[in-house]
Order: C-alpha cells, then sequence, then structure tokens
C-alpha cells in the first residue's frame, strides 16, 4: 500500500498536538471532576459560531465569535463564586451549557428566516482529523506551545488548584487568577480542537489519557507526562491503525485511548496484588 | 497589652434569610491558644473562614492589623500566606495522584510567588515537618491512599510550612479513633510549645482541647455566649445548656472531658 506522506503528514502532527494538548488538559479536568466542561465549552463555541455566520462571517472567521463565547463561558465559570451562588461548579457549567445551548439552537432556528444555511457553524463541533492540513497544524501548535509553557510556569499554582480550590486559596495561591487564565486557555484549546479534529475525538482524548495515567502513576509531573504520552500515542497510534486497516480515523482513535485505559486499570490491579503479596505492613496498615 | 491579631467587630455573616454568624466583639491576642466549642451548626467554621476571607461578611475583621474586607486579592493572598488554616472536609479524592509530599507543599506554593519555582529551602521545610509529624516514609504515598488520621497530620503539615503566624484549626479530629484523636492532640500541644503561634482551635468535644487551651470561646447560634478561662465558662448550668443536664465536666491533666453525672439519670 503507498502512502501519500504530503497528504498524511499534517493528520499525523495534528493528531499528535490534539492527543498532547487535550491530555494535559485532562489532568486538572478530570482531577477536579469536571469532564463536562468540554460540553459546556462545545456548545458555547457553537453559540458562538452561529451567531458569527447569522452576521455574515464565514470560513476560519468564525472561529473568531466561537472563541469569544468559549472565552465569555470559561470566564464566567472561572469567575463565579460558588459560595455567593450556593452553587457548585458543575451546576453552574449545568446553568451554562443549556443556556449555550438554547443559544445555539435560537439561532439555528434563524437561518431559515435568513435564507442561509446552518451547515458552516453545525461543522465546528464536526471537524475531521482526515481533513486536516498544514493551515490547521498552524493554529493548533503554537497554541499548544502556549499551553505547555502556561502548565510549565504555573505548575505549582495548578498542583495547588488541582488538590482544592479552597486550600489553595486560604494558603495564598492567587487561585482566582491561575484559575481563570486556565479555563481561557481550556477554552481555546477545545476550541480549535473541535473545530480541526472533531468533538468525539476531543472529549475522549480530555478524559481517556488522565485517566490513565491517574491509573499508573503518583505525582502531579509524572501524571502530565503520562497523559500528554498516551494522548500522543492514542492520536498518533489510532491514526496509523486506522490508515493500515482503512477504518474511521476519530473513531479508531476514541476506541484505542479507551482500550489505553483499561489496560492502565488492568496494570494498576495487578501491581497492587503483586505489592499486597511482596510488601512488608508499612506506617499505613493502622488505618 | 499588644495588638490583637484577631479582632471582630460587628460581624455579620448571612445565607439567605438565616444569620450564621453575629460576633459583636471577638479579639484573639498574640500567642494566645483559643479552643472555640459550640453544637453543630453553631458558626464555628463559618468564624474560621470569615477571619481568612474565605466568607463575606458585613462588619470589621481585622487580622494581623489589616482590615480583610478592605484589601485586594493580592494583599488578602498575602495575609493568608502567614495562617495556616487545618479545614475540616478532607479534599483526598482516590484518583488524585498528588503525594503526601506535594499536598504539604501547596503550603509554601503562595509564599514562593506566582509563577516561581520552589526552592530547595521549601522542600527542606516540606521534609522537615513531615518528619517532625512522623510522615516521612508516607511522603511518596498517594495522598488518597493514606488513613483519616495520616491526611490529617498531613493538612497539619501543610499548614505549619506556611511558618504561619496564626493557626486556625478547624476540628482537627473529627471522625478519627480515639487513638488518632490522642496523637493530633498531642501534636497540637507540642507545636504550640515549640512553635509559638497564635491557635484558634474549633471543636465539637471538650477532649479535643490541648493542654495548653487557656481561653474558650462558646458560640452558639452564631453567637458568643460565653469567653473565658475553661474554669470560668465551664460551671454546671453552661455544660448542662450545652451537653445535657445529666452530664458533667472532668477535668485532668489540663484536659478536659464530659462524663455521665454520677448519681444521674441512667
Amino acid at each position: 500500500m503507498s502512502v501519500d506522506l504530503g497528504f498524511w503528514a499534517p493528520v499525523l502532527v495534528a493528531g499528535a498536538l490534539a492527543g498532547a494538548s487535550t491530555g494535559l488538559l485532562g489532568v486538572t479536568i478530570i482531577g477536579m471532576r469536571i469532564p463536562f466542561l468540554g460540553v459546556c465549552v462545545a456548545h458555547a463555541a457553537l453559540a458562538g459560531a452561529v451567531f458569527g455566520s447569522l452576521a455574515g462571517l464565514t470560513g476560519q472567521w468564525l472561529l473568531v465569535p466561537a472563541l469569544a463565547a468559549a472565552l465569555a463561558t470559561a470566564l464566567a465559570l472561572g469567575l463565579s463564586n460558588p459560595q455567593t451562588l450556593r452553587a457548585d461548579v458543575n451546576v453552574v457549567m449545568g446553568l451554562l451549557f443549556s443556556l449555550t445551548m438554547g443559544l445555539a439552537f435560537l439561532g439555528i432556528g434563524l437561518f431559515d428566516r435568513f435564507g442561509r444555511s446552518a451547515n458552516e457553524a453545525l461543522g465546528l463541533l464536526w471537524g475531521s482529523l482526515t481533513f486536516c492540513g498544514w493551515r490547521d497544524v498552524a493554529v493548533m501548535a503554537p497554541l499548544t506551545a502556549v499551553e505547555v509553557a502556561f502548565v510549565l510556569v504555573f505548575y505549582k499554582e495548578m498542583r495547588a488548584i488541582l488538590f482544592s480550590r479552597e486550600h489553595a486559596a486560604a494558603a495564598g495561591v492567587r487561585v482566582t487568577l491561575v484559575w481563570s487564565a486556565f479555563l481561557v486557555l481550556a477554552s481555546a484549546v477545545l476550541t480549535v480542537n473541535f473545530k480541526i479534529v472533531g468533538g468525539l475525538m476531543i472529549y475522549s482524548l480530555l478524559a481517556n489519557p488522565a485517566a490513565a495515567a491517574f491509573q499508573l502513576v503518583r505525582g502531579y509531573g509524572r501524571a502530565l507526562a503520562l497523559a500528554v504520552a498516551i494522548g500522543t500515542v492514542s492520536g498518533v497510534g489510532g491514526f496509523l491503525i486506522a490508515l493500515a486497516a482503512r477504518l474511521p480515523t476519530g473513531a479508531t482513535i476514541v476506541i484505542l485511548s479507551s482500550a489505553l485505559v483499561a489496560v492502565a486499570a488492568v496494570v494498576a490491579r495487578v501491581r497492587g496484588r503483586v505489592r499486597r503479596h511482596t510488601a512488608w505492613p508499612g506506617p499505613s496498615a493502622d488505618r | 497589652m499588644s495588638e490583637a491579631v484577631i479582632d471582630l467587630r460587628n460581624v455579620r455573616v448571612v445565607a439567605g434569610r438565616r444569620t450564621i454568624l453575629a460576633v459583636d466583639a471577638l479579639s484573639v491576642a498574640p500567642g494566645e491558644f483559643v479552643a472555640v466549642i459550640g453544637p453543630n451548626g453553631a458558626g464555628k467554621s463559618t468564624l474560621l473562614k470569615t477571619v481568612l476571607g474565605l466568607q463575606r461578611a458585613a462588619g470589621t475583621v481585622r487580622v494581623l492589623g489589616q482590615a480583610v474586607g478592605d484589601v485586594g486579592p493580592g494583599a488578602v493572598a498575602r495575609l493568608r500566606r502567614r495562617i495556616g488554616y487545618v479545614p475540616q472536609v478532607l479534599a483526598g479524592r482516590s484518583e488524585l495522584p498528588l503525594t503526601l509530599r506535594e499536598v504539604v507543599a501547596i503550603g509554601r506554593t503562595g509564599t514562593a510567588g506566582l509563577g516561581r519555582r520552589l526552592r530547595a529551602d521549601d522542600w527542606r521545610r516540606v521534609d522537615d515537618w513531615l518528619a517532625r509529624l512522623g510522615l516521612a516514609a508516607l511522603a511518596t504515598q498517594a495522598y488518597g491512599d493514606l488513613s483519616g488520621g495520616e491526611q490529617r497530620k498531613g493538612l497539619i503539615a501543610k499548614a505549619m510550612v506556611q511558618d504561619p503566624e496564626i493557626l486556625l484549626l478547624d476540628e482537627p479530629t473529627a471522625n478519627l479513633d480515639l487513638a488518632w484523636r490522642e496523637r493530633i492532640v498531642e501534636t497540637l500541644d507540642t507545636l504550640f510549645a515549640d512553635v509559638h503561634a497564635t491557635v484558634v482551635l474549633v471543636c465539637h468535644d471538650l477532649e479535643v482541647i490541648p493542654s495548653c487551651g487557656e481561653r474558650l470561646v462558646v458560640l452558639e447560634a452564631g453567637r458568643v455566649t460565653a469567653e473565658g478561662s475553661p474554669a470560668k465558662v465551664l460551671v454546671p448550668e453552661r455544660v448542662a445548656g450545652l451537653y445535657g443536664a445529666n452530664l458533667e465536666v472532668l477535668h485532668r491533666g489540663g484536659r478536659y472531658t464530659v462524663v455521665p453525672r454520677q448519681g444521674g439519670a441512667a
């Protein structure tokens, strides 16, 4: 089988970038038990794109209102005080999700009135890795670099926030500042990935690499590194398997990343059993 | 007398239509060990959160000479770095990948500065406190895998690595068995003797108050109903009101305990 590298090379790179960038986000998002964030941001971006399309924007320009809506949602989430609102962050996400979905459907309902098609705006949630080009990689690569830089610079703050926002704030960490910045960055990364590689693949790459890493390692840095590695392997490996077996790319990546979680869970159980058989009753034995 | 390190004047916290804290005046002097007792829902945890600025409140809250409500987020963060806080609720989630050492290091995170890495000296303090509290062997264990008592000691270590001028403890022995409760109380006694920080301990049970607890504040329905030395506060009428008519307080070796009154109703 001959492979057209010129066509597939950007797809391969985009798969690796999508896996790495969402794997990196996943450690915080899954560790804080807010996987719904991905869905929330996706519908906010969709609402933005729908109204951008109604306003006459097309092509890559639709990303601008989509990003603006996603960022506004992320900021609303980051700055809302659960204590004042008397609602958990998941409840706030539920409210924002229903609001943005309502706005998106309202906008879609208006397309007929303006004699336009909603297909382009709806395409924001249904991008496909198979059709990625270097132009898409040129958007994904710098955003992934910014994300990596953010995690490196605010490594200890993000580690504290991952443990507990309240504990971190009580210890004098600038939680609102760092958390809001993270949410803004996460929305940008997710929106761009939705547009380029598709929602289904992003949801799975957000959750699965982090879930697999949590099974296998202890320590924030190790969890980050392993989640990035598993995300990258899922993106690249899934694409190569799909190419070789002529399977749908997105679905193969999703199934591979899910299989890696299962493998990690089995390895963790086996390792735990071996440890129980060989370890001395350590200091925790009196619990 | 030197200036109070905690000073509350006409402080009100309202949730919905209910006033959950209504403190007209409450001060804590430098180096004092104050135990705040009271039944569930008395506003004890809210009191600590108000001191930290984690709970919005009407009135004046001055901590270490600063009015908590009047300063910006940066100043509040700097103030909190001088206060060690051990909250009641444990944050240990089973899937959390953080080690005990990393959790304790959260106490140095604010102090080290935004965007700066923890220095060798920060990690030395973390390891020192892990060793002092007998947790060194567990340093690389996942926090979520530790027992409740070990997690609680870890949170005390997290507060202590801040080198706090004030230590706020919210029910540090809740849900622990007797052996762990005694270990924690012993730890608090030793810490107070070694570090000389001002300590505010919130608890339900008198048994939790270490021998260094020299002042009691009784909080009921959000209001301070009594304060002073244990001998002055723990009079039979108040004990009956707080714990029941058939109980009495015993004082042994600097500690207090509530027991059924001899000859009382079965």
